[in-house]
Order: C-alpha cells, then structure tokens, then sequence
C-alpha cells in the first residue's frame, strides 16, 4: 500500500506511511470489533441449537442478527463499576492491556496474499509472542479488583497460559521447519494446491502435531473445556467478576478476538491458509499475472478461504464448550505437560526425521519440495552459497536520520 | 521496501512543522520515552503488580525499538522471555507477599540513597562506555539485510550461512553459535533441575508435626484425600500460626 | 505410629510456604444451590477447610406449623423440597395418617406410587443437570430441563401448579387425573426412555466427567452412617437401604406388590436390570461419580415403578377416596415418619394435642445431613471440586432451613 501511495498518488514517504498504518489498523479493528459482533450472535445461535433452544429471534429481524449490536448498545449504557478496595489505575488499564496485545497480534496476520497489514519475517513468532501479553491484562485485572475469585482467575490463567505455551511453540515450530520460514505468507504460500499440499496431511507427525495444537490453542485462548480463569461454577466469573459495561466488554473482545486468531493461524500453518482445497483460482485460469481484475479476485477468494477456515475454528471451539465439562486446574496442567509437550516433542523429531528420510512425501517424485534452505540469497549455483545480499534485496532501515 | 527519507524532501513539502522529525526518529523517541519512563516508575512505584506493570512497559517499548530497527526476531524474543519472565515473577511476588490486597513496599531513606549512587554510576558506565565506541558517535547510515532469522538459527546450529568463506560450501562451515548454544541449554536445565528439587513436595521431617496429623487419624477411605489438609493443619499448629 | 506417619507417602509438605486465604463462596454464587454459604480455608488452589453456614432461607416452617390446620401446612411441605415437592407433601401426609391410623384407597395408593415416582425422576433430573452445571457444561442441564418440563406439564394437568403441587393430601390425593393423562404419562415414559442414553454419553462416561468426579469426595460407608446421609448418597457409599423397602409399615404398604430393586452397588456391582454403563475406571465406591450414578439407576427404576403403578392404578375400581377436611380433629399422640424422598430419608414428626392443629411439628431433612458430611469431603481438596462434591450430594436448601 505504501508504495501505491509513494508511486501511484505521490504522496511523502511519511505521510503514505502514516495513511497505510492508519488504514491497517481501522480495518484490523474492525475486525476484531465486527468479528467480535458475528462470534457473539454465533455463539448464542450454535448453543441455542446446541442446546434445543432458538437463541435470539427478535432484534434485527428473523435471525435476530442484531443481538450483539443491543448487547453492546446496553454495555455501553451500564453504570460504570469499580470495586472500592480496588487498584483504580491498574483496574481500569488491564482491559486495554488484554485488548491491546490480542490486536497487537493481528498484525502479522495474513488474511489473503499480501493482505496482511505487517509482513513480518517472524510473523509467527511474534503472534505467539504478543499473544501470550494477552494473559497479563487478566492478571492485572484480578491483582486490580481487590477480590479473591478474581485473583484466583487470575492465577490460574496465569499458570496454564504460561504453561501451555511450550506445547503451542512446539506446534508451531513444525509448519515452520517444514517451509523454512517463520513468515506466515510464505509458509501459506507454500502449502498451495490441491488440499494434499496442506501441513496438516504432510505426514503422520504433522497430522498428530494438529491436533495438540488445537487442543493448546483452545487451553491458551481460555475456552472450555479449559476456561478456568472463568470458571463460573467455581469462581463466580473469575478475573472479570468485578468488571462490567465496556470494560468488561474488551475483555471479552479480546476473547474472541484471540479466537478469531489461533483459529487462523492454525488455518495458515496447517491447512493451507487462503488456498481453499481445491485451487479454484488456478483451474479457472487466474495468475498474479493475467490481467489487472485477476490479483484482486484471487485475494477475495483467498479472503474467503481463510476466513471461512478460521470462522469454522471458532465454531468447533463454541461446540467444544457447550458440550464439555471443565477440567480441574490440576488436569489441565497434567494435559499440558505429561501430555501435550511430550506428544509435541516427539513430533516434531518425528515431522523432522520424516524430512530428512522422506523429503518429497511417500510417492517419490509426486512430493513438494524438501526443506532446502529457501532464502534466495542463500542459494547460489552449485550449492554454494551466493554472494552476500544484493543491494535490490535490501532494506533500507533509517535508524536516524542522516 | 522501505523508502529512505531524505528530510530535505520533507521540509521542502512544507506540510507540517511535524515534517521536520523523521518518521523513525519520531517512533524511536517514543518508544525510548516509554522505555526511560517506565523504568523510573519501576524504581518510584511502591506496589509489586504496578512495579511489573511498568517494567512489562518498559521491556515492550525496548521489543519496539527492536522493531523499528528492523530487528524483529529479537523483538519478538524480547517479548516473549521478558514478558513472560516478568509474568512469573509477577505471580510469584503476588503469591508470595500478598497477605492483603495491595501491600506496599516502601523502602528507607538510606537504601534509596545507595540504590540511587549504584544506578547513577552504572547509567555513567554504561553511557561512557556507549561514547567510546568510535562507530557508534555518529548516526548509522547505509542498509542492513533483509532481515530475516535464517542467519541466527543456522548459527545456533553451527553454520555460519551469513559469512561464507570464498571457495567453501555452506556446510563445511562448522563454528557459530553452537557451543554458547549448548552451554546455555545444559544451563538452563541445571536452573530447571534446581527449580523442581525446591518446589518439589517433600515430608516433613519435624517429629511434633507428624503426631499431630497423627492423633487425628482419618478414616480409611477418605485419607487419601484427607492426608493433605491434615499436614497443613498439623504444621499450621507447629508453627503457632492461626489455623 | 510416628513411623507409620512418616513413611506414609501420602502425606507431604513443601518447603515454599504460601499464605492462606479465607474465602467465601456463597451465599450468593452460582454453584451452591441456593443460598448456602461455604466458607473455605485455602492455599492457593488447595482447600484446607470447609465451613458450611446455613440459615439464610429460614422461613419457619415449622413454628407455621403450629398455628395451621395439619391440611393447611401441606403447602409449606412444597417449599421444603421445592424440586420434589410431591414426595414432601407425601411424607407429612402419611405422617399424620399414620397419627390418625387411616388407610387411604387403593386406587390412591397406586395414584400416590405414580405421582411420587414421577417426582423423583423430575427431582434427579434436577439434580443431574445441575451437576452437569457445577462442572461446567451448560447443555446436559438443558436436556434434563426439557424432559422435567414434561414431567411438569403432567404434573400441571393433575393438580394445576408446577412447583407447588399440594397434590398429595392427607387421605388421599386432591383430584384424579384427567382423562387421557395415563396415556400421555406412558407416551413420555416412552420417549424419555432412549434420552436416558444421551446423559450416560454426555455425562456418566464422557471422559472428562469421570475425571471430574471419580476419586472425589469419597465418602466411606462408615461415614455415611455416623453422619446419618441418606438416599443417593447413603446408597452412593454401598449401604443398601431405600425406605421404600426398608422403611416403616406404613409406608412400605404404599410398595406391596411393585417389583424393584435397590441402586446399590452389592458384591461390585449395580443392579442389572436394565443396561447401564460400566463402572469406569479410577471410581472408588463412595465418590461423587458413584452418588450421580446411583440417581441416574433411580431414574431408570422409577420409570418402571411408574409403568407399574400406571397398570395397577388403571385396573382399579373405584375412586381415589375423598381428602380429609380442612381442619380435622386428630387423635391426641405422636407420630414420626420417615420416607424415602429423591433427597434422601425425610422424616416429619407431628405431636398432636387432639385439637385440629398440631401442637409441635418438626421435619428431619435429609439434605441437612448430606450437607454435614461437606468438611469431611471437602479437606483437601482443589477448590474446583468443591462444587463437584456439594452438587453431588445434591442438596436443596428450602429443605435444609425450612
């Protein structure tokens, strides 16, 4: 974007740049907001019909597709509460601490071939880095309320988020190894084709691999079976019992914001991120190259793709919990570390030995490439390494000005 | 590709009196601000959750500045370690000190005293030290690689792919990272070790404490259950605690 | 004996000490049942000790009891056990039939069978979603709701009220059933019948339950008796007594000629007149999965008395008998009786001075000795299966402080 604005409008650098962000951020908002919106009615929807119940009916029509609109309307219109032992600064910041660093962690999202408002070369890193910011906001707002459920939460999701961390880096490191990279583009991009392409079905080890991280995904976003820090029954409502109105309502933006999150990023590191199962764009003829229509359309069936993947992670975690018990503190942390993290690391030297032994998959010759080092500059004729980087591959990084 | 931007351009456009500060060093300012900031409200706040909240802010605007350098593995590193290291920590000082809501640590007069000499001499070291590194007098200039964490990773494993030497394949380029690598893996299982022999559960050795739990037998089915909140009572009465 | 102590492995210590914490959970929180207020000592997750503090729904039943007419204080039976309220209203009428030495008709026992079984299931119905609830699944609860909303629109066909019945009646019943009511009693046995099946999946065996409940709480046998705990959690513990078959004269009359059997688990194991699933591992007798399961083997055995009682009822001749009056003189003396009611054993003990009011009236609740056996499950525990073993023991609290 910035260079449409740099070449096409003629725009200052600086100014094209401030627009880009600008523009980035609003849309990533937008998001989270919207998207929140949507996962809110969803959810009352999936659980009514879970649940032999219509769920909303009334506001908005037949579906009652207005409901989290009212809901947030009457969120925005509740008296402001805070408890009066409570840490006033820190009570009133740990919301936008929760919210700040589950936007924070869009980013680096990719959402369509270069729709993607950073492309970071550690994309996936730093989503998992930013992500796990998200439990200090709780931590900080059960320390805040001067109640002992909500330090209770907060404890707890302080453990099992601290926790399963290592398990949900262990995942991660696999689609990482297998592309060679930690830029979430390329490795979606390298995943395109038919469904075969995807991580998920590369091998034994991947396919297993998905499955502990769904499960870790699930624990570090605090859904059930694994939302403890909540745990109504329990803790009353845990960290966010003394919250209400907006407030409240971050916390529970950046909920589901998070979801929206790990539920795409599984989509981009296991299941071919915007390439749908069947390469739509390429048996109709489309290319980055044919004509000017062509680019746009593949970004909006890419959109679609991952969107579509990532909304369907959401709903399996609604299923998930309007059907499972909770688990005690206690097996949760069982789950994460006799469980999960050896299962993970056993895995990933498995997902690592199968590249080694079996680098273009069971077939030989029908396989994708094995994981050479794929950074162009690296490779240079021969198997030798190139020249150090060329100047055109380069990136000017004013630290200060001249 | 980020464009360079030569600041004559800027001023010669005339939009704004902001026009005269460089995207960068706007952002560099800020995040240093916050970084500067924030440490000093570590030191002057008196609350254990404020204190990590401020050096959580300190060690994110310092993850920023990495960013903005183009350093984004680091950044991320930063990130993750620090803020979650100052997340256990966090857990741990509310776990620990944490008898009321809201304790408060004030120390003395003298001890600020002192702290404030010793910090007042390190920034003095730190910043000479920065000064006499010829290179780093003037603004840097020129361009760094794509950055990419390629390089590092293949380090740690003990390929240098960033300096090949002339007329040598890759692969038989064997020092790198590998050894301080390694170190730091055995080290940081020794700390693990070390961590879960302290914390692991152990009997109680105290003769008193035992025939306290002892005079109050459980019945046989529930002891199993029963045996841990009996310990704690009986080492509660021990140790003249209310119980 | 020090010795035996020490090498007791299940007795631990750790050397970093936290601080206790005095916490309390209820009189209002989701998982107490109404207004039970548990005041818990705790480390950290780990709960030390238990407090239960009752009182809070005290409406002087009893003190009522003296200044009504026996007829007149049938309602306030219904808000003893308001969620079985049929089987309390049951108790104190044959309570005071027992003072009067009256034989209700024959058809009226049957109707009474049919009506108190019925009320059981609603009550285990209850009280199986409400677990589901303490240990965090929203759905099962839903599933059990509907089917007592059937139950209830039975219930509500018979006597006109849903809650509150004030059916059963001192001589006999306060109308007979519509027409067509049997048939449509045995159209919902009929399809409740296969739903059983679902909370086994959703509940009794799914994996997370079993390790939600199995192992906690155990209550022992000998405990269960000292304590006086009664009912599901008296049978829970494999005491095989039901005051259906146990109890006195009186009452045991109302079963002569039904066929059922016990659940209680004898020689290891349940009854096997129907299918039910296997005990799962790691389940120790005495538990809270032990004491859910029981309920749900009565819920299956009720639906056969119920089948029963509907033949003998219809092959009855005659009518169900005329209620005694409104104020009625009764016989000078005493009488205490107990029944078995979903709860548990709840006994009514009236002392009459030959006048139409009882002089002194007392209820023995079962669920307040159920609820007493609370600090004994309790110590030690994970502050997560403090909901689990409370709901297990399934208590009311309208019951508890009359």
């Amino acid at each position: 974007m910035v260079d449409f604005l740099t070449s096409t409008i003629g725009l200052s650098g600086w100014l094209a740049w401030t627009l880009a962000a600008t523009v980035s951020a609003v849309l990533i908002l937008n998001v989270i907001a919207g998207g929140a919106l949507v996962f809110i009615w969803a959810e009352r929807k999936v659980s009514a019909r879970i649940q032999d119940r219509l769920g909303p009916t009334r506001t908005g029509g037949r579906f009652g597709w207005l409901q989290s609109l009212a809901d947030g309307i009457k969120l925005l219109a509740k008296e402001d509460l805070m408890p009066e032992g409570a840490d006033g600064m820190l009570f009133r910041l740990a919301p936008y601490v929760s919210f700040c660093a589950s936007f924070c962690a869009f980013i680096a999202l990719p959402f369509a071939f270069d729709v993607v408002g950073q492309r970071l070369n550690v994309a996936v890193f730093f989503v998992v880095a930013v992500l796990g910011l998200e439990v200090f906001g709780v931590i900080l707002a059960g320390y805040a309320s001067a109640s002992k459920w909500s330090l209770f939460g907060a404890m707890r999701e302080a453990a099992q988020v601290v926790s399963y961390e290592v398990p949900l880096g262990m995942c991660v490191v696999v689609p990482v190894m297998l592309a060679g990279s930690m830029d979430m583009v390329t490795i979606a991009e390298k995943q395109a084709g038919w469904f075969w392409n995807w991580y998920v079905f590369h091998d034994p080890f991947t396919f297993v691999i998905f499955w502990v991280y769904v499960t870790c995904a699930v624990a570090s976003v605090n859904r059930a079976p694994f939302d403890l820090a909540e745990a109504e029954s329990e803790l009353v409502a845990g960290f966010h019992t003394e919250y209400s109105g907006l407030r409240w309502s971050y916390f529970f933006m950046a909920e589901y914001g998070s979801m929206f999150l790990v539920s795409a990023m599984a989509a981009v590191l296991f299941l071919g991120g915007w390439n749908g199962p069947i390469p739509v764009a390429t048996l109709l003829g489309f290319s980055e190259g044919t004509g000017d229509t062509a680019p746009y359309l593949i970004r909006l069936l890419g959109l679609a793709n991952l969107v579509g993947k990532a909304s369907l992670g959401v709903i399996i975690m609604m299923w998930i919990r309007w059907t499972l018990p909770r688990l005690r503190i206690d097996q949760v942390m069982t789950t994460c570390l006799k469980y999960c993290t050896p299962i993970a690391a056993v895995m990933f030297a498995g997902a690592m030995l199968w590249q080694i032994g079996l680098p273009g998959g069971l077939i030989p010759g029908a396989g994708r490439p094995g994981g050479e080092i794929r950074e162009g500059w690296l490779e240079g004729p021969g198997g030798r390494a190139a020249a150090p980087p060329a100047a055109d591959e380069s990136r000017d990084v004013a630290r200060v000005a001249p | 590709m980020t464009p360079t931007i030569p600041m004559a351009d800027l001023v010669a456009g005339g939009l704004l009196p902001l026009a005269a500060i460089n995207f960068h060093t706007l952002f560099f300012l800020l995040f240093a601000a916050i970084a500067c900031g924030a440490a000093v409200a570590v030191v002057a706040a008196d609350n254990v959750v404020r204190m990590a909240l401020f050096l959580v802010l300190s060690l994110a605007a310092t993850a920023g500045l990495f960013f903005l350098a183009g350093a984004e593995f680091v950044g991320a590193m930063q990130l993750m370690i620090y803020v979650g290291g100052t997340l256990v920590l966090l857990v741990f000082g509310v776990m620990l000190t944490a008898q009321a809501p809201f304790v408060t640590m004030k120390s003395a007069g003298g001890d600020r005293l002192l702290a404030g000499f010793v910090g007042v001499a390190l920034l003095a070291m730190l910043v000479l030290a920065g000064l006499s590194v010829p290179a780093w007098r003037q603004p840097a200039s020129g361009t760094v690689p794509e950055p990419t964490a390629t390089p590092l990773g293949m380090a740690l494993v003990g390929v240098r792919v960033d300096q090949p030497p002339a007329g040598q394949p890759v692969d038989a380029v064997r020092s790198g990272y590998l050894l301080p690598f390694e170190i730091v893996s055995v080290h940081l299982l020794v700390v693990l070790v070390g961590a879960a022999y302290l914390a692991r559960a152990k009997r109680r050795k105290t003769p008193r404490a035992i025939e306290v739990a002892a005079s109050v037998e459980p019945p046989e089915a529930v002891a199993e259950h029963a045996a841990i909140g009996r310990t704690r009572a009986a080492a509660s009465v021990l140790t003249g605690e209310p119980s | 004996m020090a010795n035996a102590i020490e090498d007791d492995p299940r007795i631990i210590e750790f050397d970093v000490r936290t601080d206790e914490m005095l916490v309390n959970m209820g009189p209002q929180h989701p998982s107490t049942h109404g207004v039970l207020r548990l005041v818990l000592r705790t480390d950290g997750e780990i709960v030390s000790e238990v407090e239960p503090h009752i009182g809070y729904l005290h409406r002087c039943a009893e003190k009522i009891g003296e200044n009504l007419t026996h007829r007149q204080w049938i309602p306030y039976t219904d808000r003893m056990d308001y969620l079985a309220a049929m089987n309390m209203n049951l108790g104190w009428s044959l309570a005071v039939e027992k003072l009067m030495k009256y034989e209700v008709s024959e058809k009226a026992r049957h109707l009474r069978v049919l009506i108190a079984e019925l009320g059981r299931i609603a009550s285990h119905l209850v009280g199986m979603g409400a677990y589901g609830l303490d240990l965090g699944t929203f759905s099962p609860f839903l599933y059990a709701f509907r089917e007592r909303e059937k139950i209830l629109d039975l219930f509500e066909e018979a006597c006109g009220a849903r809650l509150t019945y004030s059916y059963i009646t001192i001589g006999g019943l306060t109308a007979d059933l519509p027409p067509g009511w049997l048939q449509r009693c045995e159209a919902f046995l009929d399809q409740f019948e296969p739903i059983i099946q679902e909370y086994h999946t959703l509940l009794t065996t799914n994996a997370i339950f079993v390790k939600r409940t199995a192992g906690v709480g155990v209550l022992s046998r000998d405990m269960a008796i000292e304590y006086g705990c009664s009912g599901p959690v008296l049978r829970g513990s494999g005491v095989d007594q039901d005051l259906r078959r146990d109890g006195e004269a009186i009452y045991t009359a109302m079963y002569d000629g039904y066929a059922f059997e016990v659940a209680v688990q004898k020689d290891g194991h349940y009854p096997r007149d129907h299918e039910y699933p296997a005990v799962p591992a790691g389940t120790v007798l005495g538990d809270c999965w032990h004491r859910f399961f029981v309920r749900m083997l009565e819920v299956v055995q009720s639906m056969d008395l119920v089948r029963q009682s509907i033949d003998r009822y219809s092959a009855c001749k005659g009518t169900i008998g005329e209620p005694l009056k409104l104020a009625e003189k009764m016989p000078a003396g005493d009488a205490y009786l107990e029944t078995e009611c979903p709860k548990g054993q709840m006994g009514f003990y009236l002392v009459s001075d030959g006048s139409a009011k009882p002089w002194r009236v007392r209820a023995r609740s079962s669920s307040f000795s159920n609820l007493a056996v609370t600090p004994e499950l309790c110590r030690g525990c994970l502050i997560a299966d403090v909901p689990a073993v409370v709901g297990s023991l399934d208590i009311v609290m309208g019951e508890i402080d009359r």
